[in-house]
């Protein structure tokens, strides 16, 4: 006879388990967030994706090219941008936002090294773009329509490309070897680049607009604009702008021992560090004080570390010329009284207060326009293009973007309207209203749970000393070390986006987070999720949230 | 002191051993803890459970969620249930095994305090732990000896007189080989202690503070949140107590005080309300205080 066995027998294998998603009235989700960065760069590149990509696997490649997805130009705006990513930082709040800039040119400089090319996603169409300007907007916006397959063809009224960043910017700042091979690598995607043909003069605007589909406008702010000085005839006057212009176009400019600057924007930072590298005492005369000044932080402190003299409160009356050569400028100070209309404020003169300066060159960096010759489109002002909110001038098919559109802007923010203006082209062409998703919201430091994030040391770039720099236009930061980009990289938060810490799949007291097939994502069970909420509250970076029962 | 690979002591071990579908509140703090016991202690493991909230909900008819052996004792006699599983295995000349014991704060610091003191006494080989939520959870939130001073219960409606029992020195001093302290937030930790503790030959304790939003008066989400505040205050010490010496004490990295915590639990709401003397909250800071002094947290 069989035995049975004593009590109760429950054979593990046949058991049913009890289904208590039931209970539940909220459900968690994993939501991805647009995190601050990306938010707050000009060309919304993936920040958070690129440095988890090196962070993660130490991938340069991979990020190369998760970077150039929107940003054509890495290792140019590695150095010259002003990053607002960094400002917009969750990490901010905790200890030090990350070295975003820095990890951008390395992934750059990379790039070049390795000479990683473009993809395009589309191979070829038949519908045919114009773009007039080839600095970063008009690469920009070239660069994504070539990469769906549109066939470009950028005029530039020039000898070579690049705009006001080979004209503008100087190469202690941005080496022309950069500009130059990042701008083949956006060519190589097959985009056709007439230099010296100027739109407008050598080329009437109608014929681009009868042969092609669409054409794309960046003309940029390429005219100084003097402030009206009387005197500003002189030999020894310069316009900021002209100036750079003759400086980086290797033209040999004596400035004599004495330069003033007048203006406190970009151009006159460069300006000034230009002169002083080419052998000057320099001092930037400003009518309002640093605080007021539109030029970048950055730029106005390594200016002050190259020992060039700021004077506040001063503004020029009058250019002094001997024998039609300017020797000085009479300059009176001002005292501020409440704000304009730019919110800064308004600078006041004091009487009987004039002196005057010095000078074998005085550059004028007080503003810059739009060189309308030939183009007739609606402006803002008088000043700028003005556009619609799919960046479309006033002319049919014809699109905007840039410093004409924005007035004086930085480099990414012209990319940033050329990539736009190259989505609102794709758009137009295919006769779509409305193609794009609205991103998802931004994440804040308030959402995210820190505990779980460790303080750590930010990285830092290092200057090359005062009295080398000075002696040429060498760049100021040498090559960062790879292994301290990745270790930097670390440090991201990832805001709105699961990078694998597993603590929803150890803290559910249902067991109701399950691996996923990868082994790298996490799903729930919802047949056994009560919706306590512990994996939302305890996700660091808020990519689980708690939602309302469906 | 035993002498093993750390790595495997450190890892972090999902087995589900003890299986969903249980039927325990949300965010519930024992059936982590449970969970994360079981998957430490692995396959080769009995699981004793006195009567209590795990014992309720992880074993109904016909749908357990223990996935290894389980035992079911009385309120009170656990210990000595887990005696009898390690003498007869002895008997038997089967093994080795793991034998845990497990009750919640009531079963072994009131009810089944003879029986623990007893398997402590005769060295049987089973690691004892306590669910600490500190109070009779089960049958509807009665004061228990590890009540803490303020807490208000049913039977302590205005708030508890007397301060909790410390049980891991008194288990200590039965000159045990291996005593710790634990909290469900760091599961790392709770899970290396659990390792450790079966490495041993002997009578074990671990106390692992399990938070119950039902009778703490919180939401379940913040079950862990309020944990780490236990440790942040100097209210819960977490330590581990080798030989008789205290040892691996956990530094508090920001001190916080006890306010945060009790402001976040429903049972210490009286505490603050308009018109109550404010002395009860200075006491409780006084006993994080005495903990932070005596661990030297």
């Amino acid at each position: 006879m069989k035995k049975l066995p004593l009590g109760l027998v429950v054979d593990l294998r046949n058991v049913v388990p009890y289904k208590t998603g039931s209970w539940r009235t909220m459900q968690p989700l994993s939501i991805m967030q647009t995190p601050p960065c990306s938010h707050s760069c000009p060309i919304n590149n993936d920040i958070r994706g690129f440095l988890r990509t090196l962070a993660d696997k130490q991938d340069f490649d991979e990020a190369w090219h998760v970077l150039t997805r929107t940003n054509p130009m890495p290792a140019t705006c590695g150095r010259v941008c002003p990053h607002p990513c960094e400002g917009g930082c969750n990490r901010r709040d905790f200890d030090h936002p990350l070295a975003i800039n820095s990890a951008e040119r390395a992934v750059g400089d990379y790039g070049l090294e390795k000479h990683l090319e473009h993809k395009k996603l589309i191979p070829k169409r038949k519908e045919k773009v114009a773009v007039i300007g080839s600095g970063p907007a008009g690469l920009s916006c070239a660069f994504h329509l070539a990469k769906r397959g549109f066939q470009v063809k950028i005029f530039e009224a020039k000898g070579e490309p690049g705009g006001m960043m080979r004209y503008g910017i100087p190469s202690y700042r941005l080496p022309k070897e950069v500009m130059n091979r990042e701008i083949e690598a956006i060519l190589r995607l097959g985009i056709d680049l007439e230099c010296n043909a100027k739109v407008g003069v050598n080329i009437p605007m109608d014929q681009l607009t009868q042969f092609y589909d669409a054409v794309f406008m960046g003309p940029g702010a390429q005219l100084g604009v003097p402030i009206g000085v009387p005197g500003e005839e002189a030999r020894g006057v310069h316009t900021g702008v002209d100036f750079l212009k003759m400086v980086n176009s290797g033209k040999s400019v004596e400035v004599g021992k004495d330069v003033v600057v007048v203006g406190g924007g970009n151009t006159a930072m460069d300006s000034a560090r230009v002169a002083k590298r080419l052998g000057a005492n320099v001092c930037v005369v400003y009518r309002r004080t640093r605080v007021e000044m539109p030029a970048i932080t950055a730029e106005i402190d390594e200016a002050m570390e190259e020992r060039i003299m700021f004077r506040y409160h001063t503004n020029p009356v009058k250019i002094i010329a001997d024998e039609g050569r300017v020797v000085g400028l009479l300059c009176v100070q001002m005292e501020l009284k409440e704000p304009d209309a730019s919110g800064r404020a308004r600078p006041v003169p004091i009487p009987g207060s004039e002196s005057v300066i010095p000078a074998d060159t005085v550059i004028m960096a007080t503003g810059q326009a739009v060189d309308y010759d030939g183009l007739e489109v609606q402006k803002l002002d008088n000043k700028w293009i003005s556009t619609n909110e799919m960046q479309m001038t006033s002319i049919d098919k014809v699109f905007a973007g840039g410093d004409a559109v924005l007035g004086l802007e930085t480099v990414s923010a012209a990319i940033g309207q050329g990539m736009r203006a190259a989505e609102a082209i794709e758009d137009y062409v295919e006769g779509q209203v409305e193609s794009r998703l609205s991103p998802p919201p931004v994440i804040y430091s308030k959402d995210l749970n820190t505990y779980y994030y460790q303080k750590s040391r930010r990285f830092q770039r290092e200057a090359l000393p005062v009295h080398i720099r000075l002696k040429g236009f060498s760049e100021i930061y040498p090559a960062f070390d790879r292994a301290e980009i990745t270790q930097e990289a670390a440090r991201c938060f990832s805001c709105g986006l699961c990078f694998n810490c597993a603590n929803c799949y150890m803290y559910c007291p249902d067991n109701a987070v399950k691996k996923g097939k990868s082994g790298t994502t996490y799903e729930f069970d919802l047949d056994f999720c009560k919706g306590c909420g512990l994996c939302a509250k305890e996700c660091p970076c808020h990519y689980i949230q708690m939602t309302l029962e469906k | 002191m035993i002498n093993v690979n750390s790595e495997d002591l450190n890892r972090v071990e999902k087995k589900d051993l003890f299986a969903s579908g249980h039927r325990a509140c949300g965010g519930c703090g024992q059936a982590l803890a449970a969970r994360l016991v079981a998957d430490a202690a692995g396959e080769n493991t009995i699981a004793c459970v006195a009567t209590g909230c795990l014992e309720i909900f992880s074993s109904p008819y016909p749908d357990p969620n223990w996935r290894i052996p389980f035992l079911h004792s009385l309120f009170e006699n656990v210990s000595a249930v887990a005696s009898g599983v390690d003498a007869a295995y002895k008997a038997l000349k089967k093994g080795p095994v793991n034998i845990i014991a497990q009750g919640g704060d009531g079963s072994t610091a009131d009810i089944g305090f003879q029986s623990i003191s007893g398997m402590f006494e005769r060295g049987h080989n089973v690691l004892q732990i306590c669910y600490d939520n500190e109070a009779y959870m089960n049958t509807g939130v009665q004061r228990s000896s590890f009540t803490p001073f303020g807490a208000k219960t049913t039977t302590t409606p205005m708030g508890n007189t007397t301060r909790k029992k410390n049980l891991p020195i008194i288990a200590a001093d039965h000159g045990i080989p291996y005593v710790a302290t634990a909290t469900v937030d760091d599961f790392r930790d709770l899970q290396r202690k659990v390792k450790t503790a079966l490495l041993i030959n002997g009578p074990k304790y671990l106390h692992i503070l399990a938070p119950c939003p039902l009778g703490w008066g919180h939401t379940g989400d913040l079950t862990v949140a309020i944990c780490r505040l236990a440790k942040a205050t100097g209210l819960f010490p977490v330590f581990e107590i080798i030989n008789g010496k205290v040892t691996n004490v956990q530094k508090i990295q920001e001190k916080k005080p006890v306010e945060e915590y009790l402001r976040l639990q429903g049972r210490y709401k009286h505490l603050f309300k308009k018109g109550v003397p404010v002395k009860a909250v200075a006491e409780i800071q006084e006993i994080a205080n005495q903990n932070i002094e005596r661990f030297n947290l």
